[in-house]
């Protein structure tokens, strides 16, 4: 018996040494022979990556697509072509390369126009809708800047067409910024009253890129034909998601981009109305392409995915637009089956439904977001999240200060599975209970003690 | 759904089966998993919205739209896969 034991456990450590020595000799063996591996970019593939001092198991699911949405495969496989041997010069006249580029600029064009009704000839590319509202405001009002001295605009526009305004201000041009009700839609006798007759624009966003409200803009475009004011839209948030008609918004100018409808960055195109015709002054010189209105070579291959993008989103508006209505019921029933507190920013109503923008009560924006590392979301703008500062449209809208330091916007979009919306919730709703918790308001609230009456001492 | 023609330019069920499977079969090759999906549920949606399709030229269009797709899907799966990130999405791990 013990003869046994003492010789069982002698060959188990004859064993675990030969093996020992085994794996020494092989480990020496590969290190010798393998280099070292060159620039381990991601350290620890199983357990995830540091980025910005935040671990990172996996890629977060995309609730942002406000800020940019993916490129569609389908859109992709029409521009690789045009990055490989088809990478003539649109404008180039004598070869092939040339001709060829250009027709399939041409045809991108045809693509772009027939999504928003318009003429191929009405639509010139530029790169953005930064650009084509900078082209707008400043170039409509440079071009007339003779007999008309005016521009109206709302407060929650998008960044660049405040900024625009803000020069235009300070060439000496009047601004009247439109207020906005508490549902995000301006009123529509505020803006009649506000017309003069030296008011040279009236420009007003489609859909809004941060609450997903729709302005009534059949109803603008109807005031401004009546008063015989060009009417400018920003359209980027709206195109390939509601339906658009420059006809029956009777728009002057519309600013479209790329890669919000799952296009390429760096394209978008602007709308500019040939009957009755509206002429801009250029801000960029040059070449004298796209009718001298933006000099500088076209990007072919980015064209050709805009223009794919667009006949993309006519073919699947309708499907897309159905399913991204049932996401956002079922993400905003899913928050708030376990939430209280949360307001839904903006009209519920008049609402692009793959926008949803919510305040959650009692906590604080920040560390929400923070503490959602798993899913891609932002406060808002992507062009403002990096302040602290809450967003100037919440605050248009009327928001309260705590509220809208609190805001989240989910962003739902074409590739958005129901999986990520229940994944979506389950962090959120975690994250915003573990918040609260520590939350001496919001312990406060639940014993009945309104917030708002607290004086607050001064130190 | 129709019943096997003379025309050569109308597919028949098997071939329109044979077509879905090939269309599911290249969408789980996309490592991006927002793609794999839709490229899944898009194809079997377009396939049940037709599926009460009698009309002869609109099967064979359908159907010609449905292989078009399919191409596109194959060679984007290897583009895709060519540049799949290190790092899955989080909806691809294992919880």
């Amino acid at each position: 018996m013990t003869s046994k034991l003492i010789a069982s456990s002698l060959r188990q450590q004859l064993a675990k040494s030969a093996h020992q020595f085994h794996r020494q000799l092989l480990s020496t063996a590969a290190a010798a022979a393998v280099p070292a591996p060159a620039e381990p970019q991601h350290h620890g593939d199983s357990t995830g990556i540091m980025m910005k001092g935040v671990k990172i198991s996996g890629r977060p699911l995309y609730l942002d697509v406000q800020a940019t949405s993916p490129v569609d495969p389908r859109v992709l496989d029409a521009m690789l072509p045009y990055y490989m041997s088809r990478f003539g010069n649109p404008h180039s006249r004598t070869h092939m390369y040339g001709w060829e580029s250009d027709l399939a600029v041409e045809n991108a064009r045809a693509q772009v126009a027939s999504l928003v009704g318009a003429s191929p000839k009405e639509i010139v590319f530029t790169s953005g809708a930064t650009e084509s509202n900078n082209i707008s405001i400043k170039g409509v009002m440079h071009f007339y800047k003779d007999k008309k001295k005016h521009v109206i605009t709302t407060q929650t526009e998008h960044k660049c067409v405040l900024d625009s305004c803000r020069h235009l201000q300070q060439e000496g041009f009047d601004i009247t910024y439109l207020p906005v009700g508490s549902d995000g839609i301006i009123d529509l006798e505020k803006l009649r009253s506000a017309i003069r007759p030296d008011t040279g624009l009236v420009s007003v966003m489609a859909v809004n890129n941060e609450i997903g409200v729709v302005q009534p803009v059949e109803e603008i475009g109807k005031i401004c034909k009546e008063f015989n004011v060009p009417f400018h839209t920003d359209a980027a948030q709206a195109l390939g998601k509601i339906p658009l008609d420059v006809e029956k918004w009777n728009v002057s100018l519309m600013s479209l981009s790329g890669h919000k409808i799952y296009g390429p960055k760096g394209v978008g195109a602007l709308y500019l109305r040939r009957r009755p015709r509206i002429r801009v002054e250029p801000q960029m010189n040059g070449g004298g392409q796209e009718r001298g209105i933006r000099s500088g070579t076209v990007p072919t291959p980015l064209v050709v995915g805009f223009g794919a993008a667009c006949e993309l989103a006519m073919k699947e508006m309708e499907y897309d637009d159905k399913r991204i209505s049932a996401l956002q019921e079922r993400l905003l029933n899913g928050i708030r089956e376990k939430l209280d507190g949360v307001v839904v920013n903006g009209s519920m109503e008049r609402r692009y439904a793959g926008n949803l923008n919510l305040s959650f009560a009692y906590v604080e924006g920040e560390s929400l977001l923070m503490g959602l590392k798993e899913v891609a979301v932002s406060s808002g703008s992507a062009c403002t999240s990096a302040s602290l500062e809450p967003s100037y449209v919440l605050r248009a809208l009327g928001v309260d200060e705590d509220m809208a330091h609190t805001s989240i916007r989910f962003g739902i979009g074409r590739f958005t599975t129901e999986a990520e919306i229940d994944r979506a919730i389950d962090l959120t709703v975690h994250q915003v209970q573990k918040l609260r918790e520590m939350s001496p308001l919001y312990e406060m609230v639940k014993e009945g003690i309104n917030i708002k009456d607290i004086q607050w001492a001064q130190h | 759904m129709a019943s096997a023609s003379l025309s050569s330019n109308i597919p028949s069920r098997a071939q329109i089966l044979s077509l879905l499977r090939s269309l599911l079969r290249t969408a789980r090759q996309f490592p991006d998993y927002n793609i794999r999906e839709y490229t899944k549920r898009r194809a079997i949606d377009a396939f049940r919205h037709n599926q009460n399709l009698t009309d002869q030229a609109s099967i064979a269009s359908a159907y010609s739209d449905g292989k078009a797709q399919l191409e596109i899907a194959k060679r984007q799966a290897i583009v895709y896969s060519l540049y799949a990130p290190n790092i899955k999405s989080v909806m691809d791990l294992k919880l």
